[in-house]
């Protein structure tokens, strides 16, 4: 084994995070569909030849950690047998795969004749077949109404191209997009591989080996000094589900039991409620990423994001619950299923580590509008980020940070330009503003929300919701108060008002209806009466905080 | 005999370069004075005055002087320290949150300790006003007077000097922000005030609404210190051109600047690229990497033929759509602090030292371990000849803080720690280096690279070995390269409009007007700022997308192309670009036609540049210069070597060394590692080549450059 050369190992350390942000440099101006290159809705990684971890450039939260369980599962899966210029390709959720939609490219890397790492890439296609356009599909009951089952394949072999494979795959698709994004992503390995293979040469293999061992044992070292500071006990929490989509008034409860044993945690969710009937499902993955990124909020941000981060946590989520559903239910929901998830794991450490967690999040309700602009010609499709980004949670000493969006993307999604809106889509905005007292009041206050309003621009709309927080608002703290509720509501012309549930789809919605949608804040945290008075009059004064609650909530 | 001088004032000290017809250029640095740093300027211009033979008296020297270029960073402090004048927005009902909200970005997604910015006018005097406009720039509901009056009554009454006006969809119909405007001027009229049309009518309303915000924060503050300047110059005689340094690497009028203070936020390191290309060109290269180590950053930009423009930027998180040179910045400077984190790795910066207290070898208090630190134990610094000789560094020390704070926790000897926070420190700012060359589509293996900064050249063999770059040039007035840059800079004025069309069918006649308005404006100020027409250019540059695309791509429209109304060619142009960009393009496809977003135009006023005479050939023999010897750190056999020392004054056209050496001069230390040899080149620059690689430099080396 090569002696460990401590200024090489911040080398190395540096370096692998140049080339994962490279990688994702290459894939963000690549890329064609906007949930790629405008929502950088994806993840580049680097692994070693086992399939651990070395750096990762996730984007979204959300998406961190989840290709090294279908890198280690790959390497499983083909006993071993690969060769320099092979791209496997793969999304199945019932093989270690987060969502239908993410679909992962990987690149075994060689140095001489070693297999000595992957490249890999996963991002959100803009398509993958299933029933309906898009993926998102209320009313799948099963993993064939969503998507088409890409479980690990070969689309290159030795470098050589399988043109059947690869037909065989793109005909299943309904966009031919999702084929330009799948070649940009495979150009973001090369990038990835040709980087790995320049670092080995210059330093060797045997200096890599070890290097890369000590990069996951001091991470794994700072990970532990953080647990360490918790104290040891069993703490359990829940977080809310509201509607399955196929059943009025479903409620699904998520139960998780968190063990601190000195430098290790555990978390179990043997006891939370059962699958649904729906697309309200979690994958083991996608529910394990939402785990890690809540407690990757509470420590020192700075650790690195590699295999040895990872390796003091334990996460049990048996098959059949509402965060892992079994073969062949549909799950596309699942990654939505990250706020009533953090919910319960903020409330389970919320009395041991008061001054680490925040209160609540405000939840994602989102929609997204389809249809036909006659001025242009041209059919449109927007997805309404603006109006989804509600506040997040405060912490002791904190206040929750405004229009910051859900917890699974923390500030990774931006808002469409208001003039690119206008321009994309047919409506005429007439509102996007921080809404008064839709923040929890407290010492320290929640994140702001928002209001949105337009005027739908298109006869015979499509209007598609998907989300939550409509039946519950972001909870406080220490005696701070929760916020307020999200809303998406709609004036049609004729004055007909309309309020689609919170995972629905209406059509034929008239041109000159109003939209209107209400993103709630995050929740307070301490005794609001004890906030800062002069910071609340100025609040007063910008119309942050009405007089009304300034006297009742913060008693000024 | 025409007289010029550059001053760049930077947070330690103000540079100048004095350039007289027919003599060598010359380098001034006096302390600089931030509460007023005309001072500075003034104490800098009395030191030229005095070394002048025979010296003359400030009064006497000024008078005859015919042009200052002055680079200024009052803006830029303004808006880091937040002491910009109080500002109002008046704005369309419904959006007044858009300049605060920042389109909802956290920057830190885990750090939920991380707070947003504090806005550059707070919530209640920024006012929605009814009014609208639709995208195509047709009024949907008249402006509602009444509403701008409340808002200025409100303003007057809250004392707030400076108004920003910026409307929903304005670049499309300049109307209605007009209308404001000519309110605000009536019953405010010593207020500053910018309107977003005027300043930047182009698509996208957070960066448009942001960069008038920014504006009118900073306006008051460059029309004050502006003031000062030209009353003391005038005071003092001055009867020249005084020139004000943009981001965009050209110069303007302090008439423009005032009007459009934001050209100058990112002007700092603004001047740096455009001097680099001059020291490259000496060597028939058209296009070279600058790098620039401060004592708290390290820049790098890049020139192919020009230096590349990016059409926006940040700073201190606000959003600035105006075009400037893409420099990018890292905290990587002679003053980044060792460190080691949780892990036991090492890492260097971002904290700085900075000038005061200043790595601990300053003397000044500092006890943390700076890169210039490391450099002193490395021995690429004499302790006894730093900054000429003006300042004595002390090197035990250096030895104690690296020793306390990097040596003892990993366990290595001082000298293995300092060659480790030097390593380190390389390979941050390598990175930097990548981030404007691999990650733009350039390789930086096929570019010279011009190192700048009195720490740049201690440190750029190591980068340039990282990068595999064979090629560097360090100019003798490495030190000071912004200040040589301000003196060779034309007159830039950068005007866009937001036109919406398929390229293919593109209205030609409304085309033809905007471009010919845009034209007609810079013309105006080139006239204003005294420029003849023969020496007047003008550039014109389309942002394109693909069809729903996001991202624009800005490109250059060859001028025959556009006379032609040649649509063809002008799509080769994008689709270029695109594929250098980005690896690819679309050429062909027909799903994805070309869609205009902006049309740009760029007036360029030449301005007249210093020669930079060509010195005589001195043969390679360079043993004349060698002043001594002392050990140093040379990497690549990871220990100390005795090694040669180089008085750079001695040093001469076609002199050549051999690494591992050092060369000393009085701004500048430059230590040419153990992979590299050095030959002087005709200008007087070090050209320091990958050994094997004379042909870099065969026609130097034989006196034929």
């Amino acid at each position: 084994m090569s002696k460990v050369d401590p200024i090489l190992l911040s080398v190395y350390a540096r370096t692998f995070k140049s080339i994962t942000d490279e990688m994702s440099m290459s894939v963000q101006m690549t890329t064609r569909s906007p949930i790629l290159c405008e929502a950088k809705d994806f993840v580049t990684g680097l692994y070693d030849a086992e399939g651990n971890m070395l750096e990762q450039t996730e984007n979204l939260p959300i998406l961190a950690f989840s290709l090294a369980p279908v890198c280690k599962y790959i390497i499983e899966y083909y006993e071993g047998d690969f060769s320099p210029g092979d791209v496997i390709f793969h999304n199945d959720v019932f093989s270690l795969g987060n969502q239908n939609n993410d679909v992962a490219v990987f690149k075994p890397i060689f140095h001489e004749e070693t297999l000595v790492g992957w490249a890999a890439v996963k991002g959100h296609q803009a398509d993958i077949g299933g029933n309906v356009r898009g993926g998102y599909n209320p009313n799948a009951t099963e993993v064939w109404q969503e998507a088409l089952r890409i479980p690990p394949v070969k689309v290159y072999e030795g470098g050589k191209l399988k043109k059947d494979v690869w037909d065989l795959i793109f005909a299943n698709i309904r966009l031919d997009i999702v084929s330009h994004d799948m070649r940009a992503q495979m150009g973001a390995c090369t990038v990835g591989e040709r980087r790995l293979q320049d670092v080995i040469k210059k330093y060797g293999l045997e200096s890599y080996n070890a290097h890369k061992a000590a990069l996951f044992e001091a991470s794994r070292k700072m990970m532990e000094a953080e647990l360490s500071q918790i104290p040891n006990g069993v703490y359990n929490g829940e977080g809310m589900i509201y509607f399955d989509g196929h059943n009025q008034g479903t409620e699904f409860t998520i139960r998780v039991e968190i063990t601190v044993m000195d430098k290790s945690i555990k978390f179990d969710y043997s006891k939370t409620d059962a699958q649904t009937d729906g697309f309200v499902n979690g994958t083991f993955t996608s529910s394990a990423s939402a785990t890690i990124l809540t407690l990757l909020q509470m420590v020192n941000p700075d650790i690195p994001h590699n295999e040895g981060m990872i390796k003091p946590m334990e996460i049990i989520i048996p098959e059949g619950t509402v965060l892992n559903a079994s073969y062949p239910k549909a799950t596309t929901f699942g990654n939505h299923l990250c706020p009533p998830n953090a919910d319960a794991i903020i409330r389970a450490l919320a009395p041991v580590i008061p001054d680490r967690v925040t209160a609540g999040w405000n939840n994602l309700l989102c929609s997204l509008t389809t249809g036909h602009d006659e001025e242009k010609g041209d059919d449109y499709v927007d997805i309404g980020f603006m109006g989804l980004k509600g506040g997040s949670g405060a912490m002791i000493g904190t206040d929750g940070y405004d229009h910051i969006g859900m917890i699974d993307a923390s500030g990774g999604l931006l808002d469409q330009d208001y003039e690119m809106f206008e321009q994309t889509t047919p409506h005429l905005l007439t509102k996007h503003e921080f809404l008064e007292d839709s923040a929890g009041a407290g010492q320290w206050r929640g994140g702001l929300g928002v209001e949105t309003e337009f005027v739908i621009g298109s006869e015979d709309t499509q209007l598609v919701t998907f989300g939550d927080g409509d039946f519950e608002a972001a909870f406080g703290l220490n005696g701070g108060e929760g916020s307020i509720l999200n809303i998406i509501e709609m004036t049609y012309p004729d004055g007909t008002h309309v309020v689609p549930n919170n995972k629905d789809l209406i059509e034929g919605v008239p041109k000159g209806t109003v939209y209107h949608q209400i993103a709630g804040g995050g929740g307070g945290n301490g005794d609001p009466k004890k906030r800062d008075r002069e910071l609340l009059k100025r609040e007063v004064r910008n119309g942050i905080i009405s007089e009304a609650m300034a006297r009742d909530s913060y008693g000024l | 005999m025409t007289m010029k001088i550059g001053i760049d004032v930077g947070g330690t000290f103000t540079d100048f370069l004095f350039v007289k017809e027919g003599e060598d250029p010359k380098i001034f640095k006096t302390l600089s004075t931030p509460s007023d740093p005309s001072i500075a300027v003034m104490n800098g211009l009395k030191d030229i005055a005095a070394s002048v033979d025979p010296d003359m008296a400030l009064n006497d020297f000024v008078s005859q002087v015919d042009t200052i270029v002055h680079g200024t960073t009052v803006t830029t402090n303004a808006t880091l320290t937040r002491r910009g004048a109080k500002s109002g927005l008046i704005t369309t009902k419904g959006v007044r949150d858009a300049l605060e909200m920042r389109r909802g970005i956290r920057e830190e997604q885990y750090n939920n300790r991380y707070t947003n910015v504090e806005p550059l006018v707070e919530r209640y005097l920024r006012i929605g006003v009814e009014g609208r406009l639709d995208r195509n720039g047709k009024e949907v509901d008249p402006l509602n007077l009444d509403d701008v009056r409340a808002a200025v009554k409100l303003f007057k009454k809250e004392d707030v000097k400076a108004v920003a006006i910026c409307f929903m969809n304005s670049f499309a119909n300049p109307e209605q922000e007009q209308a404001a405007a000519d309110l605000v001027r009536k019953e405010m009229p010593e207020a500053y005030l910018t309107v977003s049309s005027d300043l930047l009518p182009s698509i996208r309303f957070y960066e448009r609404v942001s960069s008038t915000a920014l504006n009118t924060y900073i306006g008051p503050i460059l029309d004050h210190y502006l003031n000062q300047l030209q009353d003391r110059l005038k005071e003092a005689g001055f009867g020249g051109l005084l020139l004000i340094m943009q981001s965009n690497g050209g110069v303007m009028s302090p008439d423009v600047a005032r009007e459009k203070a934001a050209l100058t936020l990112l002007s700092g390191p603004a001047a740096g690229p455009g001097a680099g290309l001059v020291y490259a060109q000496a060597h028939g290269e058209d296009k070279c990497i600058v790098t620039d180590m401060g004592g708290t950053s390290f820049e790098a930009a890049l020139v192919v033929d020009g230096p590349i423009m990016v059409n926006e930027g940040e700073i201190d998180r606000h959003r600035i759509a105006l075009p400037m040179l893409g420099i990018h910045t890292i905290g990587a400077g002679g003053g980044s602090v060792g460190w080691i984190d949780e892990g036991g790795l090492l890492r260097m910066g971002p904290e700085s030292a900075g000038a005061d207290p200043g790595p601990a070898c300053y003397q000044k208090g500092g006890a943390k371990p700076a890169t210039t630190d490391a450099n002193v134990i490395l021995g690429y610094l004499n302790p006894g000849f730093f900054a000429g000789g003006k300042m004595s560094l002390d090197v035990d020390a250096s030895r104690k803080a690296v020793e306390e704070h990097v040596a003892k926790p990993l366990g290595l000897t001082i000298e293995e720690a300092a060659a480790g926070m030097y390593r380190v420190a390389c390979n941050n700012m390598a990175q930097g280096v990548r981030e404007v060359t691999i990650k733009r589509g350039f390789d930086p293996r096929e570019f010279p690279m011009i190192v700048a900064g009195g720490a740049g050249p201690i440190h750029s063999c190591t980068i340039c070995e990282e990068l595999e770059a064979p090629f560097q040039i360090v100019p003798r007035a490495s030190s000071i390269l912004c200040a040589v840059g301000m003196l060779m800079s034309d007159l830039k004025h950068d005007f866009v409009r937001t036109y919406v069309s398929p390229l293919v069918g593109a209205d030609w006649s409304t085309l033809g007007k905007i471009i010919g308005d845009m034209k007609g404006e810079g013309a105006k100020l080139l006239t204003e700022e005294r420029i003849a027409e023969d020496q007047r250019e003008y550039f014109i540059k389309f942002d394109c997308r693909y069809l729903k695309q996001f991202h624009e791509v800005s490109f250059v429209v060859p001028a025959d192309a556009f006379d032609a109304k040649d649509e063809q060619a002008i799509a080769e142009a994008f689709h270029a670009e695109h594929n250098r960009l980005y690896g690819y393009s679309l050429k062909g496809d027909e799903t994805a036609p070309v869609e205009i977003i902006n049309v740009r135009v760029q007036a360029v006023g030449q301005a007249d540049k210093p020669n930079f005479a060509a010195e005589e050939y001195n043969g390679n023999d360079a043993s004349h210069a060698r002043k001594g010897e002392r050990p140093v750190y040379v990497p690549e056999d990871n220990e100390f070597k005795t090694v040669s020392i180089f008085d750079g004054h001695d040093l001469k056209y076609g002199n050549h060394i051999e690494g591992p050496a050092m060369i000393e001069s009085e701004t500048t230390a430059i230590f040419v590692s153990g992979s590299f040899n050095c030959v002087v080149d005709k200008l007087g620059s070090y050209a320091l080549y990958k050994k094997g690689r004379e042909d870099l430099v065969a026609a130097t080396l034989k006196g034929e450059g």
